[in-house]
């Protein structure tokens, strides 16, 4: 770009005509009626809608959350449901068609129950992300932290205080760790643990 | 108009998978709490407690059923879609017989096809509702033909109007 925007021979026949536009830069090809400087380069360009946020919020996100944590409760209860059904027929010395019925029988009800559990617990938590994001006006990690907590307590709310209290706590670890994890840029910026990395 | 809100293909069987849980889990949880409402034994207070228990135990299985149906029926969508190169109607009846046909696959070959028939007519129902009220909402954005301008009144423009030189 910096070739075609040096005067040239080409650029001498139209110097005339945009002599009057002041701090304008002289254009300098016959094929550009406008500054080329003016057209971002580098970064992408994205078109939002008139006030929408220009990030996909909790609630868009929700769904492919809780069918995301369905099928990992799937797969893995499948494949766990697999691995005891294997132990269970050894055992029971059972073989044939019968020992196939049985694993199908392990997969299908371990993996619909490890299902139904993991996402149950997206339902619950996507549930109340959306409502703090919605009360709040943010959307950060403090909505993640507060809605981990009270799924895990609601969760197990109904399995008395102490479980309840653990279930919280449960969700409490592990969503302070997705945010720190999530937030790990800040930290090396703020207090670079390994002077060598630099 | 209802595809570019929804996600591109792969991601869409997780989309609805999701979805359809949630619809399943509340659906469920409404249904079931009435019902535990009602075949609990007298007192308020024990029929709150019968309504929780019923909402805990069986609707993250209807919740889960649910997400059986939408994540199935989306996998054979994208794979009709990626065979066929289009989306219509047919895609969506013939995926929702062909769910109804395999999630009923151990059940034997009768309940297979009344499964499957009950799957095509349902998707069948849905497609017809949202193809009739696209047509109806469609009404109202009909192209009106702007007024067309007298062509003798150009004649006096011929010299006088812009020039290409």
């Amino acid at each position: 770009m910096s070739a075609l925007n040096d005067t040239d021979i080409y650029s001498q026949n139209y110097n005339t005509t945009s002599g009057n536009l002041g701090s304008y830069k002289q254009f300098s090809s016959p094929y550009l009626n406008f500054d080329p400087s003016y057209l971002p380069q580098a970064q992408p360009e994205f078109i939002f809608l008139e006030g929408a946020s220009k990030q996909r919020g909790r609630f868009e996100l929700a769904f492919g959350q809780i069918g995301g944590s369905c099928m990992i409760g799937a797969s893995v209860g499948g494949a766990s449901g697999f691995y005891n059904g294997l132990k269970a027929t050894t055992l029971a010395g059972q073989t044939g068609k019968l020992r196939r019925t049985q694993l199908l029988n392990h997969v299908m009800k371990q993996g619909s129950a490890t299902a139904n559990t993991f996402g149950s617990i997206a339902v619950i938590y996507s549930a109340f992300g959306v409502f703090l994001s919605w009360a709040r006006g943010a959307d950060d990690d403090l909505n993640t932290i507060i809605a981990a907590t009270a799924t895990g307590c609601l969760y197990k709310s109904t399995a008395g205080l102490r479980k309840c209290g653990l279930g919280g706590a449960v969700g409490l670890g592990a969503s302070v760790l997705y945010a720190l994890w999530n937030s790990r840029d800040k930290f090396t910026q703020l207090r670079p643990l390994n002077p060598a990395q630099r | 108009m209802e595809e570019y809100t929804r996600e591109p293909c792969p991601w869409r069987i997780v989309d609805d998978c999701g979805g359809a849980f949630t619809m399943g889990l509340i659906g469920g949880g409404v249904f079931q709490s009435i019902k535990g409402f009602r075949n609990a034994p007298s007192g308020f207070n024990r029929r709150f407690v019968g309504s929780l228990a019923a909402i805990k135990q069986r609707s993250p299985i209807i919740a889960g059923n649910f997400a059986v149906w939408g994540g199935m029926f989306s996998t054979i969508d994208c794979a009709l879609i990626h065979i066929r190169k289009k989306e219509d109607p047919w895609n969506s009846i013939i995926s929702g017989a062909a769910t109804g046909g395999i999630l009923a696959a151990r059940n034997g070959l009768p309940a297979m096809a009344g499964s499957a028939f009950i799957g095509g007519v349902l998707l069948a129902l849905i497609e017809g509702v949202g193809i009739l009220f696209t047509r109806l909402s469609a009404e109202q954005f009909q192209p009106q033909m702007p007024p067309m301008e007298d062509p003798s009144q150009l004649r006096g423009q011929q010299n006088g109007g812009y020039s290409f030189q």
